[in-house]
């Protein structure tokens, strides 16, 4: 009796002492100081706004603003890049206390958001593969278009896809649909100006086919009627950058940049081990999120699946009841829809923030879990049900019997499942990069929003996924070599 | 003096099929009953509600004194004073048969390590299977496995132990073995409860034979009375077709 609830309490303190560390390592920026702290989301990759700079850390037109500002107001923040349109719920869901995401002003928008004094005036243009031959829009004609989903750039190209006839299909970052019309797969992009242009210099070989349209301003954006306070302190630092010349400075910073200050060495660019040199930072931390992600969802998901699992073989109705509902739920829905429903959904509903990296653990605890709990279930049906009379006949509590007899031999048929389940559960790590987590596929995306080298760079983090997922085998390899000679 | 086990008016139905029909029997210390009766009449669910792997509907069974069906009763304390030998063994085939035996003592806090396994080695000499130690249950035969079972059972020192047709799933040259250890085990004063076809078994060991028919008890007697004489018709049917093969 005493010896089980020594185990127990172990297991229990493991796990909190694990979450704790969790928790604690993604909300240590605040700092000690009585200066109000604001958490602010932006977007992944939108350059020359927002981008992660060769350092990992995130630069551009509006992250220089943003921290100029905030020295000027004195007031600290935590910045989470996430893609835009998840960003931009966000704030509505109270997540994010504000966004600044070259975010355009919209009458619509306006309608829950309260927006600082716009602070760029951008217009929106249309490109073309120099290849394609196409100069006029008239030319899209039953041509698909590539948009990013959410932006003010797919509202206009909506709004004149009538009139030009062409369909449309819709990407979350720009990097991936400028490479969509760059390869042939769309005929013509819709970009905000600047960040189009930017692009273009960097060594994107797309063509610009119009004059800026529909001209609109950017906005850094509240949810509306909250975080007054906020807004009033990013006007009147806006107001004070712009007067001394702070602002005209990092505009011209960005827009005025010459290739190799921002998107790398041309020369490294050109080869694997120049792209991994140049990046090396980047890719360990990506790997090492990734690494983290996985060894914890694990962790989590094993615990709880076994969990649940159990409570399918265990003589009671409710037991049983409970745990095929879990097992139904958590493995019938989408991972990314689980991911957006905890990160973006929950916290709507109950007013508290989850940071990106906790409700990714929860995400992966809860889908691998379900998985991990049916073929728990599955391996401990399979054991002879004379096993557990046997143990109960000798006097061993229910417990005991499951834990000494029934799951050591359900264990045993259980391995290449387990296996299996890590090796997807490192793999779906992934899909996490989508609630803004910059994990090994996040980091391939920024950098590559940064240097244009599609190629080279998805080869890269393909690799890297291989080598993961080779040590992991060798790992489990072994661990059941020694579990099976036991 | 109170029996070492008691039964009054046991009743057990699976949904509307009532598999016992009201069973009364009061078997004494060191006694052996052997329970012999056609196959579906209720035998091995009578044997499995004395540890209570299956819950009575009504009646009442007292092992020693202490009431199984009362609410506050510790079963797991019970089930530690009564062994069971299973018709398939049983035995657990992720653990060696020393471990087998061992498992329950230690893991219950009876023995320490050192005394379960010397415990353990010493059952295995008294069922012939000192050699055997250290083998998986897999590695061994019917009628070994059969005796480690009985020899797992004895580990948690019970004063009862219950037999389900311990030979029928073994070779018939397997058979005699089994039955030797269980002999033994009685001539050393354990209380058994077993069912068995072995005629030959109940003739020698038991002090009585009970007959058990569409969930009644029909007879019961010596083992001269039940064999020789039998007044209900069911067993003198029953014994005809067993006796005259
Ligand atoms: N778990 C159960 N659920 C429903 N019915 C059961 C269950 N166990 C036994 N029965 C029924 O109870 C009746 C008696 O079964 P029991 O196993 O006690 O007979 P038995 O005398 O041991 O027969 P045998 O000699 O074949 O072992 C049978 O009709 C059987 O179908
Ligand atoms: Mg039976």
């Amino acid at each position: 009796m005493m010896k089980k609830h020594t185990w127990l309490k172990a297991s229990w303190l493991m796990v909190t002492m694990l979450l704790g560390l969790i928790v604690f390592n993604t909300t240590t920026a605040h700092a000690d100081t009585k200066e109000p702290h604001y958490v602010i989301t932006t977007d992944t990759t939108f350059a020359p706004f927002e981008f992660q700079g060769q350092n990992g850390k995130y630069v551009g037109i509006d992250m220089d603003m943003l921290s100029a500002i905030a020295k000027k107001e004195h007031f600290t923040y935590k910045l989470v890049p996430i893609a835009f349109n998840s960003g931009a719920q966000g704030v509505l869901s109270g997540q994010f206390d504000a966004i600044i995401a070259g975010m355009t002003i919209t009458p619509e928008r306006q309608q829950v958001y309260d927006f600082g004094t716009p602070y760029y005036k951008t217009g929106i243009i249309a490109a073309v593969s120099p290849k394609s031959g196409i100069t006029d829009l008239n030319q899209l004609r039953g041509k698909t278009v590539a948009l990013k989903t959410g932006t003010g750039s797919a509202q206009y190209a909506v709004s004149i896809q009538k009139k030009y006839g062409f369909k449309v299909t819709y990407f979350n970052d720009s990097n991936t649909m400028y490479n969509a019309v760059a390869l042939g797969n769309a005929a013509a992009a819709f970009e905000d100006d600047p960040v189009m242009k930017y692009a273009i210099k960097n060594g994107v070989k797309l063509k610009i086919i119009t004059q800026p349209a529909n001209g609109g301003e950017y906005g850094f954006a509240v949810k509306k009627g909250q975080n007054k306070e906020l807004l009033a302190k990013f006007n009147a630092g806006y107001a004070a950058i712009k007067k001394d010349g702070t602002y005209d400075k990092i505009v011209a910073k960005y827009l005025g940049s010459n290739e190799a200050k921002f998107s790398g060495d041309a020369k490294e660019n050109n080869s694997i081990i120049g792209l991994l040199k140049q990046n090396k930072n980047q890719f360990i931390s990506g790997m090492i999120k990734t690494l983290q992600l996985t060894i914890f969802g694990i962790v989590f998901a094993t615990i709880f699946g076994v969990l649940i699992g159990v409570l399918a073989v265990v003589p009671n109705k409710f037991a049983h009841g409970f745990s095929s509902t879990v097992i139904y739920i958590f493995r019938g829905l989408p991972l990314l829809v689980l991911a957006f429903f905890i990160y973006i959904g929950l916290p709507s509903l109950t007013g508290t923030k989850i940071p990106a990296i906790a409700a990714g653990l929860i995400t992966l605890t809860l889908n691998e879990g379900a998985y991990i709990a049916a073929f728990v279930a599955g391996g401990l049906k399979h054991v002879d049900a004379g096993q557990m009379e046997a143990a109960r006949s000798l006097g061993l509590p229910y417990w005991k019997a499951m834990r000494k007899v029934i799951m050591p031999q359900g264990i045993k048929l259980m391995i290449p499942s387990f296996v299996n389940q890590f090796i997807i559960t490192l793999k779906d790590t992934s899909i996490l990069s989508a609630i803004g987590i910059i994990e090994l596929t996040q980091t391939g995306t920024v950098i590559i929003s940064r240097n244009m080298q599609g190629f080279r760079v998805w080869f890269i983090v393909a690799m890297m996924y291989l080598i993961i997922i080779t040590l992991l085998t060798f790992l489990a390899k072994w661990a059941d070599k020694k579990f099976a000679s036991k | 003096m109170v029996a070492k086990v008691s039964v009054t008016d046991l009743h057990k139905s699976y949904g509307d099929n009532e598999v016992l029909k009201g069973i009364n029997l009061a078997v004494e210390a060191n006694e052996v009953v052997v329970m012999i009766g056609p196959s579906g009449s209720g035998k091995s669910t009578f044997l499995r509600t004395l540890n209570k792997l299956e819950e009575p509907t009504t009646g009442s069974i007292a092992i020693d004194g202490i009431d199984l069906t009362a609410k506050d009763t510790n079963l797991n304390k019970v089930r530690e004073n009564i062994g069971m030998v299973f018709q398939h063994f049983n035995l657990f085939p992720h653990l060696t048969v020393l471990e087998n035996i061992t498992l329950a003592p230690i893991e219950l806090g009876k023995l320490s390590k050192a005394e379960a396994q010397e415990l353990g080695l010493k059952l295995l000499d008294r069922v012939g299977l000192a050699d055997k130690a250290t083998a998986k249950p897999t590695q061994l035969s019917g009628g070994q496995k059969q005796r480690v079972a009985i020899a797992r059972a004895l580990a948690m020192q019970p004063s009862i132990m219950l037999f389900d047709e311990p030979t029928s799933a073994l070779d018939p040259e397997m058979v005699g073995e089994v039955l030797k250890v269980m002999r033994d085990l009685a001539e050393d004063g354990m209380t058994m409860i077993v069912v068995t076809h072995e005629m030959g078994f109940a003739k020698q060991v038991a002090d009585r034979v009970v007959f058990f028919a569409d969930g009644y008890i029909r007879e019961e007697g010596t083992p001269e009375q039940v064999f020789n004489n039998p007044q209900d018709p069911r067993a003198q049917d029953f014994l005809n077709k067993v006796l005259n093969v």
